[in-house]
């Protein structure tokens, strides 16, 4: 007899959330740089027992601002959310992996080199750049994550910032996904030279092909002009 | 007596078929030499059929190397397509390129059907040319709807299973035991209760293997019969000229699938096909996890799609298969028909799927009255 | 001393010999100012030969201009591997043809009979002088590889200091045998050309690409009948050499971009060990999600009950997902009764998995097609595309000790009795007794 591995689709966490939210502001207050040292093992201790949830609001209102569905791996490792036994949540992380997503919930300035297992490759660098508290002062107006964030950082390599996909929805991970329009004037730019040579290449052909066909139709106008005399 | 009455019947069905197919002309320097193409208003559509044989060409060569990385296996597959996409040198451009030759490809057969349709260029002796094309199309549309599969994300999986299940939705209309034979089918295509590995390796199979068999010769014989017939005279006035097919209009051709590389090459270089669906979609699929929003089949199937969404199931089905009827018997049923009448039901077809197609999702919305 | 002589004297005397050789010879001889033809002698093997010719030199040509006049555009235009791979690729297929057009041109000069009253020494002399020079070319080429980009550092600078009268041969002081033979064989040619048939040269640099080898009209043919069919004729020819030409050059750009490519394809990536880790480690993920499926369908083919929730755990308004017995997910909720309450959570329209959030009205949303279900028995909305009702699953309860204390099947079977002071410790399990029920 075990438990079923079955996460539940990620915007039923919500409410679930808005009243843990409480319990987190609270003990944000009580907290003073001079206890961290104290505190740190405590809070990875609470955090450790706690359930921890995604932040549906961005959630929200990248569907909203961009008309495209998001869903958690968004920011996050895997798909479904933090929670869970899978890949990249909570229940299947090694004891080092454990180490790493204590140090990324403690990371409350910007600038700590954070590296979480329940995180992908931008949701680390959200936190990297602007530390946990200022994140979480954002949440409550997630279109300021567009502004807090560098404009021209773009982890993908698309040619498109991820502050950019982040207002259209489209993956800051993933180069294949991108609003249409920017990704095939980004992609035009970059592969300029191979878009050129075929251009050539096409006039070229089209060149020759015409003069070949005003070479047929001379050959066969001279043929019947022969064939009528 | 009756010997004689049963000759004239072999000579009649002999003559039938002769004029259906005149294999006594098969003559490559004569074809050559005779082949001639009208010029008039509507000469434009005698590029169409040029186009589609271009993409299939395309289809076939991306497809071939596709095929030297692809995995079909369900814990493989969208990793190996993935591997393609990414590390692959050239590979996006390949993958992209199958994908948007697809597209490019049925979207140049239904403009080519509809043009042929206008142009009563079904009537006799054409009319094999017409069948074949039509069965054509059926095999280019199992080959979109095979292919979606293959690369195991999310939207493929859950459209596919959508797809097959409206086989079985026939059953709630067929009377007693006859109601569980739509459930079979599905069950033997799918070829286990649900949508699985079973499936894949069908879909995969059907793919790569049969349908290319069933397409190389169903064209071969399309394509003998348009050169053996010569193009049909397309308008009811007399054409402007003509114009030897060799080597005139074939160069021509040419230019104009030169045309058509350069657009496919840039799009497939420069906009991946993903990038019009939300990212979720091309997630590996999770048998466990709920589907995201937005699941669609390919744009060709909307002009279905959608009607199954908002009308009563039965009577879409019979409109459908009512459709293809009349498609496959066009030639027997609008024999008597003028170029103008067909030309009207072809303007309302091409209306009907563009409107469908285009505006499918908002008409869908307006009715459901659901946001989006 | 012979390096002073070779680079900057001949260089001198060679200019203004072709200079002042040329004027002369065109104030003298104005009607030798042609290649002298001999198409009437001979025309097929000409046209094999001189178009192959003529096509690859200019193409040599014009890329030799290109480095000298613009050096630093050209370097520019050239730091994309892909154009220096098809510059250097188009600048070597036409000086291959260069050279088989020569060979075609030697040997129809040494063979024909026709040709051998017409052909003079200087011509011979001038096809071999030719021929070396494209095969030094090419050897130049092929083991000093990159020379359109190379040759903007050293010859380029070499040349225009010869322009701007302060000839400086060290820019090319270093370079292999074969570069400075291939400069010493320009040179040379250059000096030949009043002397020689190639002082046509000079007469129509453009038109030259594509016009017939000569307008010769020896007399009016009769078949013909005039002068105006032959020159149809050349007409003719001309447009099929220029469609000749346009078809190779796009054939060649093509071939070098998609050859390229296609190489790259089939040999495959070449990853880094990090790359390759972090590919296993996807795929192993990917494996590992299989395993624990199997490992799901296993239990439900071997477990007589599986565990679905705690009972206390269950909410009447926010269902938990669990798999049933057939690998479909389902939901649990907590019924008005007190007990639980299961369905299959996969709608009868077509197979969606059904939301688990209990509307203000006690309905299940299933996003795909918008059906709503009536959370107490299943039952669908009148209006939604789901006909069918979602199926109920029979539960039985299990005490702590793992005794079946109460079960309820699909139908609302009821069997055993409940104490109110268990409820605590209960869990909800579905059993396998009610699969057969269900399907």
């Amino acid at each position: 007899m075990k438990t079923n591995t079955f996460s539940p689709p990620r915007h039923q966490v919500r409410q679930e959330f808005l009243t843990k939210k409480l319990f987190y502001l609270r003990d944000l207050k009580k907290r003073t740089y001079g206890f961290l040292l104290f505190f740190v093992p405590l809070v990875s201790w609470w955090f450790m027992v706690s359930p921890v949830l995604a932040y549906p609001d961005f959630q929200a209102f990248i569907k909203k601002n961009s008309g495209r569905s998001v869903d958690c791996a968004f920011c996050h490792a895997n798909s479904n959310g933090p929670e869970g036994n899978g890949p990249g949540q909570i229940g299947s992380l090694t004891p080092e992996e454990f180490d790493r997503l204590n140090f990324a919930r403690g990371a409350f300035d910007p600038g700590r080199n954070v590296n979480s297992p329940i995180l992908n490759a931008f949701g680390n660098r959200v936190i990297r750049e602007l530390g946990k508290k200022k994140f979480i002062e954002i949440k409550n107006h997630p279109a300021d994550l567009a502004k807090a964030l560098d404009p021209k950082v773009d982890l993908d390599g698309d040619g498109i910032p991820d502050v950019q996909e982040f207002l259209d929805g489209t993956h800051p991970l993933k180069n294949t996904d991108g609003d249409p329009g920017r990704l095939f004037l980004a992609n035009f730019l970059k592969n300029h030279t191979q878009i050129l040579l075929l251009l050539f290449a096409t006039l070229f052909t089209l060149y020759g092909l015409n003069n070949l066909l005003r070479g047929f139709a001379r050959f066969f106008e001279a043929e019947d002009g022969e064939g009528g005399r | 007596m009756t010997k004689l009455k049963g000759n004239d019947f072999i000579e009649k069905v002999r003559t039938e078929i002769d004029q259906r197919l005149p294999l006594d002309m098969l003559n490559l320097g004569d074809l050559m030499a005779h082949k001639e193409v009208p010029k008039h208003r509507m000469s434009w559509a005698y590029y169409l059929g040029g186009f589609t044989l271009f993409f299939f060409i395309v289809q076939v060569v991306t497809g071939l190397m596709l095929l030297f990385y692809y995995k079909p296996t369900v814990s493989e597959a969208h990793a190996s397509v993935e591997y393609i996409t990414h590390q692959v040198s050239a590979g996006a451009l390949v993958r992209n390129m199958h994908t948007w030759a697809s597209s490019l490809m049925i979207l140049s057969i239904l403009i080519h059907l509809i043009t042929t349709f206008a142009m009563k260029a079904f009537e006799k002796p054409r009319e094999l040319t017409w069948v074949t094309g039509v069965a054509l199309l059926l095999i280019t549309f199992t080959f979109g709807f095979t292919g979606y599969l293959l690369p195991w994300n999310q939207i493929a999986v859950n459209a596919t299973k959508i797809g097959l299940q409206t086989i079985e939705q026939v059953g709630h209309y067929l009377p007693g035991d006859l109601a569980t034979w739509p459930r079979h089918l599905r069950e033997i295509i799918q070829g286990e209760a649900s949508v699985g590995q079973s499936t894949l390796s069908r879909f995969y199979a059907i793919h790569v293997v049969v349908l290319p068999f069933l397409i190389f010769g169903l064209l071969g014989v399309h394509l003998l019969v348009v050169q053996l017939h010569g193009m049909s005279k397309g308008v009811d006035e007399p054409a402007k000229g003509q114009e030897k097919f060799f080597p005139f209009f074939i160069l021509k051709d040419f230019s104009a699938w030169g045309i058509a590389f350069l657009a496919l090459f840039l799009f497939a270089l420069c906009l991946p096909f993903e990038s019009f669906f939300p990212y979720p979609l091309f997630e590996p699929y999770d048998a466990l996890g709920s589907t995201p929003e937005g699941i669609k089949p390919e744009w060709y199937f909307f002009f279905m799609y959608y009607p199954l969404e908002l009308l009563p199931f039965w009577l879409v089905m019979l409109g459908v298969n009512g459709a293809m009827v009349v498609l496959l018997f066009a030639p027997w049923i609008f024999k008597g028909s003028s170029r103008k009448t067909l030309r009207f039901l072809a303007v309302l077809a091409a209306l009907y799927l563009f409107v469908m197609t285009v505006f499918g999702d908002k008409i869908y919305h307006l009715v459901k009255g659901v946001g989006g | 001393m012979l390096e002073a002589f070779l680079f900057v004297g001949l260089p001198y005397a060679a200019v203004i010999i072709c200079v002042a050789g040329s004027i002369y010879r065109f104030k003298t001889q104005p009607y030798s100012y042609s290649a002298l033809s001999s198409q009437f002698l001979e025309g097929k093997k000409l046209m094999w030969g001189s178009v192959p010719w003529h096509l690859g030199i200019t193409v040599v040509f014009l890329g030799h201009l290109a480095a000298f006049l613009a050096p630093d555009t050209w370097r520019l235009f050239l730091s994309s591997t892909h154009v220096l791979y098809t510059m250097e690729a188009i600048g070597l297929a036409a000086a291959i043809l260069c050279a088989l057009g020569l060979l075609v041109l030697i040997l129809r000069r040494l063979t024909t009979a026709n040709l051998q009253p017409v052909t003079t020494l200087m011509d011979l002399v001038v096809l071999f002088l030719l021929l070396i020079q494209v095969i030094l070319g090419i050897m130049t080429a092929m083991s000093v590889r990159w020379g359109s980009l190379w040759s903007t550092e050293t010859t380029t600078p070499y040349l225009w200091s010869l322009l701007t009268f302060r000839p400086d041969a060290s820019f090319i002081a270093g370079m292999p045998l074969l570069v400075k033979a291939h400069l010493t064989g320009a040179w040379i040619l250059l000096l030949s050309i009043p002397f020689s048939r190639l002082v046509h040269m000079f007469s129509l640099p453009l038109e030259y690409l594509f016009r017939p080898p000569q307008k010769v009209v020896w007399n009016a043919h009769p078949h013909h009948g005039s002068l105006k069919a032959a020159e149809d004729k050349e007409v003719t020819r001309r447009l099929f050499l220029k469609g000749a030409f346009g078809l190779t050059a796009g054939g060649v750009l093509l071939g070098v971009g998609v050859l390229d490519e296609l190489y790259r394809f089939f040999r495959g990536p070449r990853l880094t060990q990090a790359e390759e880790a972090d590919l296993l480690d996807v795929t192993q993920k990917r494996l590992k999600k299989n395993a624990e499926e199997k490992a799901l369908e296993l239990e439900r083919l071997r477990d007589e009950s599986i565990f679905v929730a705690k009972l206390s755990d269950l909410s009447p308004t926010k269902g938990k997902y669990f798999i049933d017995y057939q690998m479909r997910p389902a939901l649990a909720f907590l019924g008005a009764d007190g007990l639980p309450q299961l369905l299959s959570a996969k709608c009868t329209h077509l197979g969606c998995t059904v939301g688990s959030e209990v509307n203000a009205q006690g309905r299940l949303l299933c996003p795909c097609h918008v059906s709503f279900f009536d959370v107490t028995n299943g039952v669908p909305d009148a209006g939604s595309p789901a006909k069918d009702p979602l199926p109920k699953l029979g539960w039985v309860l299990v005490n702590e000790k793992g005794e079946i204390v109460l079960s309820r099947g699909p139908k609302g079977e009821v069997e055993g009795t409940l104490l109110g002071h268990e409820k605590e410790t209960l869990s909800v399990h579905i059993a396998k007794r009610y699969v057969e029920a269900l399907t």
